[in-house]
């Protein structure tokens, strides 16, 4: 008998059980790292970075089309030392052997447990590009994580075509945009490099061979008169009246709130536009706060800076229903005009911020040197 | 004579001489060996690299990652990823027993910079593009560098002055490759083109419709090694009407083969389609499953032809089509790209294909 584990007064586990349609979620062994088996870790790229339970970094393999589950073994709990590396591409580049060019940061995030920092990295720009995971510890050394002998487990998002057994080859490609570990399951967002269309996923964990998650097409009122089936670029859980919602900011720029009681499998969900961040961006990172009493959110964007959303009563905003005026719209917000060229953002602690900040390169203008920096969340 | 004092030179300029010793570092098969000296069994208290490290840079670096043995009296250092051209490598020994510490610099393997890659083509192919127009592909020769294209991807206005910041085409940031890196495919800004959005309503479409614009690749974009293109690329296109309607397939014209023929089958569609998703979302099928074939995509992307790999039976095929397939504009089957709540917008198709059928006589 498989019965879905729905407990309703907390706010996480009832995100997770309306997420996790897993019917796997029953008969959960108390500890995940028990169902990790040890050997070479498996992967052809690595991008996006979530925590889980007990220091197991799940890590987003577009290439591979997989998300794989490392217990970094990393566990002494300890506080957020405020760490700042400039120029950690040639930190990395040294350390790896390449020139810094030849390094791209893909993701960073905090181990809850140790505060220590964790990257994704390409050694090498092409195809033949390494996939690299960095620990930065508290003093700032950077090592890298051993994957040659490490517990890990991994889950296919795609299967082969059948006319191409070889994913390899196959140029639809999943970009794994961003992940998050809520309470058993870890959430995924992506985007293919043909269809415009992209679902959210929610798979179980420990992973199992036959779930491969549940897939959820999300649709959102952009506006009121048009709606659009479209690929969430970074979201994170969030709880608006007690409710669990995801907080989704799309491609298209909308930040969109979706109820998490809505997220059925199969299910086509409409979410409610709540803010409009601008034009001729790309959401890329969020990180939800509280300060003085009062609810943040911190937004790193493409083209638009950072900004520093007032997320109080999230309730009051009405759906936005037509064009507006001005060029933003919604749920108030702060440009933070002293972070400039944030290419990643996540959360230390309570009370900080890692960003990674560099130019990229223009037409004329080489790209400058990548930082590491700690920042106190405004 | 000669020849043994030039040796001794030599060994002076690059070693140390203790007690009749003398170091030396050699750069062999991808490892860095410290010879001349009797290194202790065991490693000192503050592990090998106190003693020696390799640099792959100058600066406030790290020293590259790798493993130290002893074999044969002589040290040995593998770096745990391989040697990468275009590095120089400084082996520093630290005597134990003090005194100058010995440097030794070593290049990696030469970096072939000669062109070898070129464009091949692009897609859409034609030369009217709709407003609407929601991705762009481009086909190179060989695999490329990522993360390069804001650098050397250019669309320009009909002055010819580069499209950038709010008045950028393409979604900034957004790279998508496939896993050769040969194929870049990028997003038109899709807040510019959904109606109702505000970028839409403010600043308009990407690809305004009369104008002219020419879409730019610079000849300096790295190839994966670091190369640069043979040359540089030029498309020029000018903007057309919207594409609002989806892709009707009781619009598309089906020419039947022959039965006996290895012709082909042959699918004409009112507008253009999107190239990479019509190589692979129609199928076709007959009385034993799916068939094998050639599949070509011509005039400029409105017409499908699927050429057999065994000559036709007299009977009954199917074309498999994925509703997934797109237009130009994003738009796929049963479903536009935006929809327009005002208007109806009925024929949503649930099934995840359908199927054309014909038959050869």
């Amino acid at each position: 008998m498989r019965r879905i584990a729905f407990v309703s007064t907390a706010v996480a586990v009832c995100l997770t059980a309306a997420l996790a349609f897993s019917v796997t979620a029953a008969r959960r062994p108390a500890s995940p790292l028990a169902d990790l088996p040890s050997g070479k870790v498996q992967l052809m790229s690595a991008g996006a970075l979530a925590f889980g339970p007990e220091g197991i970094l799940f890590v987003g393999d577009s290439v591979g089309g997989a998300v794989v589950a490392i217990d970094t073994g990393d566990r002494k709990a300890a506080s957020a030392a405020k760490i700042n590396i400039q120029g950690i591409d040639e930190k990395i580049a040294a350390l790896v052997g390449v020139t810094p060019d030849q390094i791209l940061i893909n993701d960073v995030k905090v181990n809850p447990i140790s505060k220590n920092v964790y990257l994704s990295v390409s050694r090498g720009r092409g195809p033949e590009a390494m996939p690299l995971i960095l620990r930065v510890d508290a003093a700032g050394k950077i090592t890298t994580l051993p994957l040659d002998n490490a517990k890990h487990s991994s889950v296919s998002l795609v299967d082969a075509p059948k006319s191409n057994p070889s994913a390899r080859q196959d140029p639809r490609m999943q970009t794994i945009t961003n992940m998050n570990y809520v309470n058993g399951n870890v959430i995924v967002a992506g985007l293919s490099n043909e269809e415009w269309s992209s679902a959210l996923r929610s798979i179980p964990f420990p992973f199992k061979e036959a779930a491969k998650g549940a897939t959820l097409q999300i649709w959102h009122s952009s506006h009121g008169r048009f709606e659009t089936e479209s690929p969430v670029r970074t979201f994170v859980p969030y709880t608006i009246s007690g409710q669990p919602y995801i907080l989704a900011a799309y491609t298209c720029t909308p930040l969109v709130k979706i109820p998490v009681s809505q997220l059925q499998p199969g299910a086509q969900v409409k979410g409610v536009e709540i803010a409009d961040l601008g034009a001729g961006n790309q959401p890329l990172d969020m990180v939800p706060y509280k300060k003085d009493g009062h609810n943040y959110i911190l937004i790193a964007n493409t083209a638009r800076g950072v900004m520093k959303l007032k997320a109080d009563n999230l309730e009051s905003y009405p759906a936005i229903d037509s064009p507006t005026k001005t060029d933003v719209a919604g749920v108030p917000y702060d440009t933070m005009t002293n972070l400039q060229n944030v290419q990643h953002l996540t959360q230390l602690d309570d009370s900080d911020a890692l960003i990674i900040t560099g130019k990229t390169a223009q037409p004329a203008a080489p790209a400058g040197p990548i930082n590491l920096q700690t920042i106190a969340l405004p | 004579m000669k020849r043994k004092f030039a040796c001794f030179a030599v060994t002076l300029f690059l070693g140390v001489t203790v007690s009749a010793q003398v170091v030396s570092i050699q750069f062999d098969a991808g490892t860095f060996k410290v010879a001349g000296w009797k290194p202790p069994a065991a490693a000192p208290s503050k592990g090998w690299g106190s003693v020696f490290s390799v640099y792959a840079g100058a600066g406030d670096i790290p020293p590259l990652a790798g493993a130290y043995n002893v074999e044969r009296d002589t040290l040995i250092f593998r770096p745990s990823y391989p040697i990468a051209p275009g590095v120089r490598y400084r082996a520093v020994f630290r005597p134990p027993w003090g005194g100058a510490a010995v440097e030794k610099t070593f290049d990696g393997p030469h970096q072939d910079k000669t062109p070898s890659a070129r464009v091949e083509h692009i897609y859409p192919s034609a030369d009217v593009l709709p407003s609407n127009q929601l991705r762009l592909y481009i086909y190179f020769s060989a695999p490329m560098s990522r993360g390069e294209s804001a650098r050397y991807l250019h669309v320009l206005d009909e002055t010819g002055k580069d499209l950038q910041g709010a008045q950028a085409v393409f979604l900034p940031g957004e790279e998508l490759w496939d896993p050769n890196y040969q194929r870049l495919t990028m997003t038109f800004d899709p807040g510019r083109i959904k109606r109702g959005l505000t970028s839409n309503e403010k600043i308009g479409p990407p690809i305004a419709e009369g104008k002219r614009y020419a879409l730019v690749i610079d000849r300096d974009w790295p190839d994966a090694h670091g190369a640069s293109l043979i040359e540089g690329f030029r498309k020029s296109f000018r903007g057309g009407p919207a594409v609002r309607n989806p892709p009707d397939p009781r619009e598309w014209r089906v020419t039947s083969p022959k039965a006996g023929t290895l012709n082909a089958v042959v699918v004409d569609f009112p507008t253009a389609m999107n190239y990479p998703l019509l190589q692979r979302m129609i199928q076709v099928s007959g009385a034993q499953g799916s068939l094998t074939g050639t599949t070509v995509i011509d005039r400029q992307e409105t017409q499908w032809r699927f050429t057999p790999h065994d000559s036709w039976k007299t009977g009954d095929y199917r074309l498999v089509v994925d509703t997934a397939i797109e237009d130009l504009a994003g738009n796929h089957i049963g479903q536009p790209f935006d929809i327009d709540t005002f208007e109806h917008v009925t024929e949503h198709i649930t099934t995840k294909t359908i199927s054309l059928p014909f038959s050869t006589r």
